[in-house]
């Protein structure tokens, strides 16, 4: 009697437990806030596939902060932020302006290389060499995450180069986008995977090289010079190796070596 | 604006929205993102471990949906064949990734906004760092069951697999977790 009476109580407490269990496993998993703007990506980047547009990112939906050494962040807006860009005034004002009007022009393809300062100086030290190291892989190349940990001397950390990618606190200018898998695949992009194909795909398919057929003398495509090239002068190359080939020297403005 | 304005008002149910989106209807995709975009981020935090690669995995089922979107069924679940999408893309990406992400990698302390308790963050933290621990199919299997409501049958479905085996991945997935959770020095209750 006693003992059933023992027993009846061990089930209670059992089943108590259980349902304590239960709640507890219930309350752990209940989903997390997903970031801020992570639908509006997701449409964004449906947009971008399934119904053409011209921009891989739309240029106003970009956002620039500069300090006096050069710029610090190029980020999103966010969704539905329609105030337009601070205009900040001196010499900080000019390096925002100078930034946005390249940055436009990227997005457009009418530019392949960035000549607005960039301010590194808030990122760590092994994160800041991988963004340099990124900085140098041409437009319209791409180059994997090993393979910036192995210039920098550490083959292993290319885990920790890609964490350094997420964390570039000034996209495009910086071209993490050119950063991808060994195996070919995209990997990520704080952007969005979409955005990331999309930048490529730009790059891809526009000639890095403009040639005078007059001078000889060749550029990057968004080089003052460059503009002045008149239409039938002008002499388009994948690559600088191409244009010294056919004879052409590099201008010194734009410095195309 | 309107015809957003009109979709969100309305009390559709999936299945009616999605037949809208495959008529080719924006808005429609974009309200179903917007009911989907928690449940699917949490999967996808409690697979991965990781938030960026959470949100990249994601984006992917979402396009991958939309992809898709003739092949659906209207007489069928949307939930059971959006989180088929959503595990399938999970997975997919714990494959390609070499090697595995430590163990130290899987608990962020950020992972929770300052809206949330300390206590919230503290639970969130020791569940990632255990989940590790766990089989990927239980985890799946645990994540779509207690964080996502799912029931026995449909998570069968998702998975395409049956209903007993479903119990027995929820059962080895609580062993498992409750022994990672021990080893943390942590009791779940």
């Amino acid at each position: 009697m006693t003992k059933r009476r023992n027993q009846g109580v061990r089930r209670g407490q059992l089943i108590r437990l259980h349902a304590a269990n239960e709640d507890w496993l219930r309350a752990a998993f209940a989903p997390p806030r997903p970031p801020l703007d992570l639908a509006r990506t997701i449409m964004d980047q449906l947009d971008l596939r399934f119904h053409a547009r011209r921009f891989p990112v739309a240029p106003e939906r970009l956002n620039v902060a500069a300090s006096p050494a050069g710029i610090t962040r190029v980020f999103l807006k966010r969704g539905g932020d329609q105030t337009p860009a601070v205009r900040a005034a001196g010499h900080i004002g000019k390096i925002l302006e100078q930034a946005r009007e390249e940055l436009r022009e990227y997005l457009a393809g009418e530019r392949t290389f960035f000549t607005v300062p960039v301010d590194l100086s808030q990122v760590p030290p092994f994160e800041r060499s991988a963004l340099e190291m990124a900085a140098q892989i041409p437009y319209g190349e791409v180059r994997s995450y090993k393979w910036i940990a192995e210039r920098l001397g550490k083959p292993e950390a290319a885990r920790a180069v890609g964490n350094a990618m997420a964390s570039n606190p000034v996209p495009i200018i910086v071209p993490c986008h050119r950063v991808v898998r060994t195996d070919g695949s995209l990997g990520g992009y704080s952007f969005g995977l979409v955005r990331k194909e999309s930048l490529l795909e730009l790059e891809r398919r526009r000639a890095a090289y403009v040639g005078c057929a007059t001078t000889k003398i060749v550029c990057r495509r968004g080089c003052q010079a460059e503009r002045r090239v008149r239409e039938g002068n002008r002499v388009s190359f994948v690559s600088f190796e191409d244009a010294r080939a056919s004879g052409y020297t590099p201008c010194s403005i734009c410095q195309a070596a | 604006m309107l015809r957003e304005a009109a979709v969100s008002r309305s009390h559709n149910s999936d299945e009616s929205l999605f037949q809208q989106v495959q008529k080719g209807r924006r808005d429609a995709f974009a309200a179903l993102v917007e009911r989907y975009q928690q449940p699917a981020y949490g999967v996808a935090l409690r697979l991965l471990g990781r938030r960026q690669d959470a949100e990249d995995a994601v984006q992917q089922a979402f396009l991958r949906l939309y992809e898709a979107r003739a092949t659906y069924d209207s007489r069928r679940r949307f939930s059971t064949w959006f989180y088929r999408i959503l595990t399938n893309a999970c997975v997919d990406e714990l494959r390609r990734r070499r090697p595995m992400v430590s163990l130290e990698e899987w608990h962020e302390p950020e992972a929770e906004g300052p809206d949330h308790s300390v206590e919230r963050a503290e639970r969130e933290r020791v569940l990632q760092a255990a989940l590790a621990r766990v089989p990927v199919e239980a985890r799946i299997v645990l994540t779509l069951y207690y964080g996502n409501g799912l029931g026995y049958r449909e998570i069968g479905a998702v998975r395409g697999t049956s209903m007993n085996t479903v119990k027995t991945h929820l059962r080895r997935g609580r062993l498992a977790l409750r022994k990672a959770l021990r080893a943390r020095g942590m009791n779940e209750s």
